[in-house]
């Protein structure tokens, strides 16, 4: 065998090891993003789950406040119909999912902000300890999409900074969106103890 | 003139800050735990009276002994940004306060500026304390001494409280502390059987008679000191061969237990003799590198 075919096969080998290795980094990249995603949905869900039972205390002690309450459980069961899977996570796809979720949000903001007028309510129990959960939620919440953000970005780094930029290419990994930071309508409703 | 003004405004920026409490960011807390294992309330600014402090650190220290939950506390005038749910929550976050495998930190914030009493639970509380009971704890137990600026009152309360709740909740599994112990001791016999080894070598070779090579043959005579110098005794030392009779005669150099330098008088120095608190055989503690959630909650008072 002439020397310049050993070398080209040992450039080959060399190759292949660093592609296959690289291939592996992303995919474990990218299964950690899709977990951070799926934590995201997951605290959210929660928030979710905890509304019934705040609605419910609430309309015992401010039962005409039906508009508001309304609202709420409207809100809950538009964005609770929407889920998204992590594969394809795409920027207006995040967008919608962060709008919903932020009408959610401000929806609820309304109805803490009425309770303030109903002394009874505030001193009850369950309800302090319902809002102590809420609470404990949107901070959850905060902290996983802080957590996705910083996943994410480290992958979008990745796969598009040269040499890996082009295992990524050949292979099919997508940038992924960030979240946006809160605005307006998306802030989470400030609870006032 | 424009000098003038720019130390005038700097003055004004030292006045400032002086008069204001201090800031504290993460890295500003000391972490007393470290230091000494059996502490875990920082309290930087003495808000909190020592008593307090001890009777705090003595219920943590006997809740982590059993439960194995590690518990920061940290008492201060105020936070750099303000928000005291990330503040503790960061404080655990990157303390890593807990055990690795079971997440069981717990991070107490109390910041007077701010007004708030914050707890952050790491993940693997957050089943054990769920943030209503943590909410629970705070109006009942200490937001009404807190609200009175009886720091020590609220907060020694609060801290029964968490140790009521959570005693008896989990076991102690896995402690990092023993695995420490172990490697320690494990280290120790290691140096330990080396000094004995080097001893018994030297025992072996060095005791040689250099004329009749008869191994264990010096016996040692006389010595005499030759020179003083710096600190460093040269004497003359005297060997005598057992076997053969030789007399074999070696400089030897020793530290002078006497001397006390160039500057020293006649004066006797004891030992400077710390009376710490980590003096007494306490060893510096370590967080276990728990991670953290954003479980637990929060109030104002």
């Amino acid at each position: 065998m002439k020397k310049s075919t050993i070398i080209l096969i040992a450039i080959i080998a060399i190759a292949a090891i660093w592609g296959v290795s690289a291939y592996n980094g992303l995919v474990k990249m990218d299964e950690s993003v899709n977990t951070a995603w799926s934590n995201v949905e997951n605290q959210y869900q929660r928030r979710a789950d905890l509304i019934p039972n705040l609605v419910n205390t609430v309309k015992g002690y401010a039962a005409h406040e039906k508009e508001t309450l309304e609202a709420v459980m409207a809100a809950r069961s538009k964005a609770t119909q929407m889920t998204i899977d992590a594969d394809n996570l795409t920027p207006e796809k995040l967008q919608e999912y962060q709008k919903a979720q932020g009408e959610i949000g401000s929806a609820l903001g309304r109805l803490l902000a009425i309770t303030e007028a109903y002394p009874d309510l505030k001193a009850n129990e369950n309800f302090k300890e319902l809002q102590a959960q809420l609470e404990g939620t949107e901070n959850r919440i905060s902290v996983e999409r802080r957590n996705f953000n910083e996943v994410a970005r480290t992958y979008n780094t990745s796969i598009r900074t040269f040499p890996k930029t082009i295992i990524a290419g050949m292979c099919g990994f997508d940038k992924r969106p960030y979240f946006e930071a809160e605005e307006g309508a998306n802030k989470a409703p400030e609870v006032k103890f | 003139m424009r000098k003038l003004l720019f130390i005038l405004t700097f003055i004004g920026l030292l006045g400032g800050i002086s008069l204001q409490a201090k800031e504290y960011t993460i890295q500003e807390i000391p972490m007393v735990h470290l230091q000494d294992r059996t502490r875990y309330v920082s309290n930087p600014d003495n808000i909190l009276s020592p008593s307090a402090v001890a009777t705090m650190d003595s219920i943590l220290y006997a809740l982590e002994e059993k439960t194995g939950i590690q518990t920061l506390v940290v008492a201060v005038t105020g936070i750099e940004g303000g928000d005291c749910f990330d503040f503790a929550y960061r404080l655990g976050k990157e303390m890593g306060v807990g055990q690795k495998e079971r997440d069981n930190g717990l991070v107490i914030l109390l910041s007077t500026d701010e007004r708030c009493i914050q707890f952050a639970t790491g993940y693997g509380l957050e089943g054990v304390l769920p943030d209503a009971i943590c909410k629970r704890i705070q109006s009942r137990y200490m937001v009404k001494h807190l609200g009175k600026e009886d720091w020590n009152t609220g907060m020694v309360e609060g801290i029964r409280a968490v140790n009521a709740y959570l005693d008896g909740s989990m076991e102690n599994i896995g402690g990092q502390e023993e695995d420490d112990d172990t490697a320690i001791l494990i280290f120790l016999a290691f140096i330990f059987g080396g000094v004995i080894l080097f001893t018994l070598i030297v025992a072996y070779f060095g005791n040689r008679c250099p004329k009749c090579k008869k191994r264990h043959a010096l016996q040692r005579v006389s010595s005499q000191v030759v020179s003083r110098k710096l600190g460093v005794i040269t004497s003359e030392v005297t060997y005598l061969c057992k076997y053969c009779g030789h007399r074999h005669v070696t400089k030897e150099q020793s530290s002078d237990p006497n001397f006390r330098g160039p500057r020293g008088g006649s004066t006797i120095f004891m030992g400077g003799g710390g009376f710490g608190r980590g003096g007494g055989g306490f060893s510096g503690g370590s967080f276990g590198g728990g991670s953290f959630g954003g479980g637990g909650a929060g109030s104002r008072f």
